[in-house]
């Protein structure tokens, strides 16, 4: 089997692991009863009114990723060139993830001016947990350790075969992937960070519980990137592996790796849905309620605004939210993706 | 951990950090050593402005509560390191006594009334 097909099998597996995520998507607004829309508890006769559109055009929302990924790949499967089903992979993830954050603030946005009356009073006390957060804290030595090691001893020996060679080999070819694979690592990293610092308010009522809920989403969040950046050490590791042996055993390795990643992601997706329910199950104990504004700052921007000292990344404003642009996240967010266009301009990977 | 903030209290929000924070070292429940969290996360957990916090620990520090290192965090200071003047500690104390008086009460209910707030204070059963 060629690398293409493979990549194809992938992407035919990634799409088919999705349809479960699609129907529970389908159903996450009723997922606390009818009383509800999402985390907003509303009025008896909300589905027969404004909640059936609310909620129709929440659901059409929801299908667009699905219809992109469709019309893409029959264009990619057409073009002949499956190498970009591994972007497609990637691109969709994302586009649904995104797609489904703003399609469900919207929603519930929307969904407020139809709520119960008692439940827009916000708490009047709210919970501050005193146990610091740090993004050691949250990691793994070992893991940690596995991917420093693995990946130095990778690019070391990456180095030597460059330099040992003895035909004219190109660098940007020997370290070019393995450092955009370092790249995505140390963008995983800036993810871990977002996750451990994403801020945490909590109300008096059932203070633990929450506190536990969102530990735990907080948890699987990050075993799922620490997984990730494991997949990608492996793979610079792979392609360190890949130069070192001979053509007839580089296919063989190739594949053997394929298969093992397939049954691993199997494994992984299984491993995920446990702990997703676990999440969920942790979230539907804990009543939402509505947390009282104590910031003052409001923000003048339609999209950017720069508060140096509101630690909020997005601050509300007259016309919506509005990025700031002072946060440390936006401007790590901002450092990745400049570095990632200058990696990509040093590689020539867009030629 | 926690420290509860409300929003109805007249206290201003750096204020009722500091007295929640204050509480805990008196009960035990943040031991010498202790980190705390950074004001960055304390700020964005309550969703006020970074200097709200800042100014509280501000505040603990200048009280010897708490040792603020740089690249390190906050922790928790040694008792041995807030002992103060006691004429300087015994002045809330006397403030406090004269306005039980004042307000008509004996010295025996009032006797009864800091030992019972001492428990509270020290136990935290509040």
């Amino acid at each position: 089997m060629s690398p293409n097909q493979m990549l194809l099998l992938i992407f035919i597996f990634c799409a088919g692991s999705r349809i479960r995520g699609c129907f529970r998507r389908w159903r996450q607004p009723l997922l606390r009863g009818p009383q509800w829309f999402f985390n907003v508890p509303v009025q008896d006769d909300f589905y027969t009114g404004p909640g059936r559109t609310l909620l129709r055009y929440y659901r059409l929302r929801m299908l667009l990723p699905v219809a992109l990924e469709v019309v893409l790949a029959v264009a990619i499967f057409v073009s002949g060139r499956l190498f970009y089903f591994g972007w497609l992979i990637l691109a969709i993830s994302a586009a649904i993830h995104l797609n489904h954050l703003f399609s469900v603030d919207r929603s519930e946005r929307k969904a407020r001016s139809f709520a119960k009356p008692e439940s827009e009073r916000p708490v009047c006390a709210m919970v501050l947990s005193l146990t610091p957060r740090r993004l050691s804290d949250y990691s793994n030595r070992w893991t940690e350790g596995f991917i420093v090691l693995v990946s130095l001893a990778a690019f070391a020996w990456l180095l030597r075969y460059y330099l040992h060679s003895t035909g004219a080999l190109n660098l940007r070819i020997v370290v070019g992937w393995p450092l955009l694979l370092l790249y995505q690592q140390l963008g995983f990293l800036f993810v871990k960070y977002g996750i451990v610092a994403w801020r945490t308010p909590i109300p008096q009522p059932q203070a633990e519980e929450h506190l536990r809920a969102r530990e735990e989403a907080r948890k699987l969040h990050l075993k799922v990137c620490d997984c990730c950046r494991i997949l990608i050490t492996v793979e610079i590791a792979l392609f360190a592996a890949v130069l070192a042996i001979t053509p007839a055993l580089r296919m063989k390795l190739i594949n053997g790796y394929w298969v093992v990643l397939l049954i691993g992601a199997v494994a992984l997706a299984i491993w995920h849905e446990k702990g997703r329910l676990a999440v969920v199950k942790a979230n539907l104990r804990v009543r939402p309620m509505k947390m009282p504004a104590l910031s003052q700052v409001e923000s003048s921007g339609r999209l950017l605004c720069y508060q140096p000292a509101t630690p909020m990344l997005l601050i509300k404003g007259a016309h919506g939210y509005a990025l700031n642009l002072a946060n440390r996240l936006t401007q790590l967010g901002a450092a990745y993706l400049a570095g990632l266009i200058a990696l990509f301009a040093i590689l020539r990977i867009g030629h | 951990m926690f420290l509860t903030i409300h929003t109805n209290d007249d206290r201003p929000i750096y204020q009722q950090v500091v007295d929640g924070i204050k509480e805990l070292i008196a009960r035990g429940e943040l031991a010498e050593g202790t980190a705390l969290p950074p004001v960055r996360q304390l700020a964005g957990d309550l969703g006020v402005n970074l200097n709200t916090i800042a100014a509280a620990y501000r505040e603990l520090q200048k009280d010897g509560l708490i040792t603020v290192r740089h690249g390190s965090g906050s922790v928790v200071a040694s008792r041995t390191a807030t002992e103060r003047d006691q004429n300087q500690l015994l002045r809330p104390l006397r403030a406090a006594l004269t306005e039980l008086v004042l307000a008509g009460l004996k010295p025996s209910r009032i006797l009864k009334i800091v030992i019972q707030e001492l428990r509270l204070v020290t136990k935290g059963s509040r």
